[in-house]
């Protein structure tokens, strides 16, 4: 399944206009965890990968509490969710799993590209791959 | 008639010194470590004290500070207010035991904006001049008496910006014209640059309803930056993002020149709604088109 989740979005009807590739990878290492990626679709989402590091375990879980405390939210799930990045040339999203800690879907599709269309190919795969 | 100029004018004694920020920040956060209705008075011997009221600083005076409130409220309109005028109602004051500020307003001689601007320069003077004194609070002396009108009394973020912005007023001021426009209901924000002499960021604006700790807010913003800086060894464009955390809470940051913005949303309605206003300015301004087409469901 986590092969699958490496290739390009094409096969759902209408993910080819978004041009999406995304697959899992390491909050830990950074590292992309599926090895048969075409260069393609690495060279897309190596970068991205790379930082999960360094934005997944940095802030500190406390401060995070205390905001949501002022936001009058619930303390306890003090870990980012989803992750967008937007820039003229593309959108970037980091989705980690929820059924799978240390790991994480990355995902990137050129800036056209609709928002709400490739946020809903994601959370299928998502759902896909926890089901498994 | 007189006419305020917010933060057009620095504060000619604050001491200048690269761990200011540093020393600001440690006064500030014990501040924020008091309970949250803490009342009464943190005193700093005979070098100073601060007037608290339910965690907000209403009053701080520092005996090496030169400005008076009289002078600041005197320069910063446009004739200067006679001296006569304002020193006949300091007397009066000092006699009944009443507040300078407010009786000024009562008068006519100033306006309730234009109190506040002063209360809050002559606070932030007084604070950055006894953490650069680099002495630490003796005591705090909680008290029941209450009295102070909220509207002239800061949070510890709010003096983190003011004495931040002092670097560059108009750019501070440009942040804070941005954020005012820009934050929406259920959300809160501050704007920031980066500094060597914060090592890290250095907040320079913040909106009113930001009331975090200090030092919650600064490792935010540091984040924030550590994002940014991330985000450009594989797309140096990006100039907008959005994380999600505990359920239904948002952060919503973006770039724009060397300032940043960090907003926090008590909802995803509000983060979208932040995010479609950021839109509107990205189309007349140009600085967010990536903005512009950012509008997807939560």
């Amino acid at each position: 399944m986590i092969r699958a989740l490496g290739q390009p979005l094409g096969d759902a009807a209408g993910a080819n206009s978004l041009d999406l590739v995304c697959a899992p990878a390491s909050l830990r290492t950074g590292a992309l965890l599926d090895e048969a990626l075409s260069e393609r679709v690495r060279a897309r989402l190596e970068g991205l990968a790379a930082t999960l590091p360094d934005l997944f375990g940095t802030l500190d879980p406390t401060c995070l509490d205390r905001i949501a405390e002022r936001l009058g939210g619930e303390p306890g799930d003090a870990t980012f969710g989803e992750i967008l990045l937007l820039s003229d040339k593309s959108l970037h999203v980091i989705q980690p799993l929820p059924g799978q800690p240390g790991v994480a879907l990355v995902a990137e599709c050129p800036a056209t590209s609709s928002i709400g269309l490739v946020l809903s190919a994601i959370r299928a795969r998502v759902v896909e791959l926890e089901a498994v | 008639m007189s006419v305020e100029r917010e933060s057009s004018r620095v504060l000619p004694s604050i001491p200048a010194s690269p761990g200011l920020i540093a020393s600001v920040l440690r006064l500030l956060a014990f501040i924020d470590d008091l309970p949250s209705g803490a009342t009464g008075m943190l005193k700093f011997g005979e070098s100073g004290l601060i007037l608290l009221e339910s965690r907000k600083i209403c009053w701080a005076v520092a005996r090496s500070m030169r400005l008076r409130l009289t002078d600041i409220l005197r320069n910063q309109s446009t004739p200067p207010l006679p001296r006569e005028a304002v020193e006949e109602i300091y007397r009066r004051c000092k006699i009944d035991g009443k507040p300078i500020g407010e009786a000024l307003v009562m008068s006519g001689l100033v306006t309730e904006a234009g109190l506040r601007v002063a209360l809050f320069k002559h606070n932030g003077e007084a604070i950055a001049h006894l953490a650069g004194s680099g002495m630490v609070p003796e005591a705090f002396v909680s008290h029941t008496r209450t009295g102070y009108d909220p509207k002239f009394s800061f949070s510890p973020c709010e003096v983190l910006a003011m004495l931040g912005s002092l670097d560059d007023p108009a750019r501070a001021l440009a942040a804070q014209i941005e954020l005012g426009h820009t934050l929406v209901p259920d959300s809160f924000g501050a704007a920031f640059v980066r500094c060597d002499a914060a090592a890290g960021a250095l907040v320079i604006a913040v909106d009113r309803a930001c009331d975090l700790p200090v030092g919650d807010l600064v490792e935010v913003c540091n984040w924030t930056a550590s994002l940014f800086d991330v985000a450009h060894t594989f797309d140096p464009e990006a100039a907008l993002a959005r994380a999600t955390w505990g359920g239904h809470l948002a952060l919503v940051t973006w770039r724009s020149k060397d300032v940043a913005y960090v907003s926090l949303c008590a909802s995803r309605a509000a983060a979208a709604r932040l995010v479609s206003r950021l839109e509107t300015t990205a189309k007349s301004s140009g600085v967010i088109a990536a903005a512009a087409r950012y509008g997807g469901p939560a």
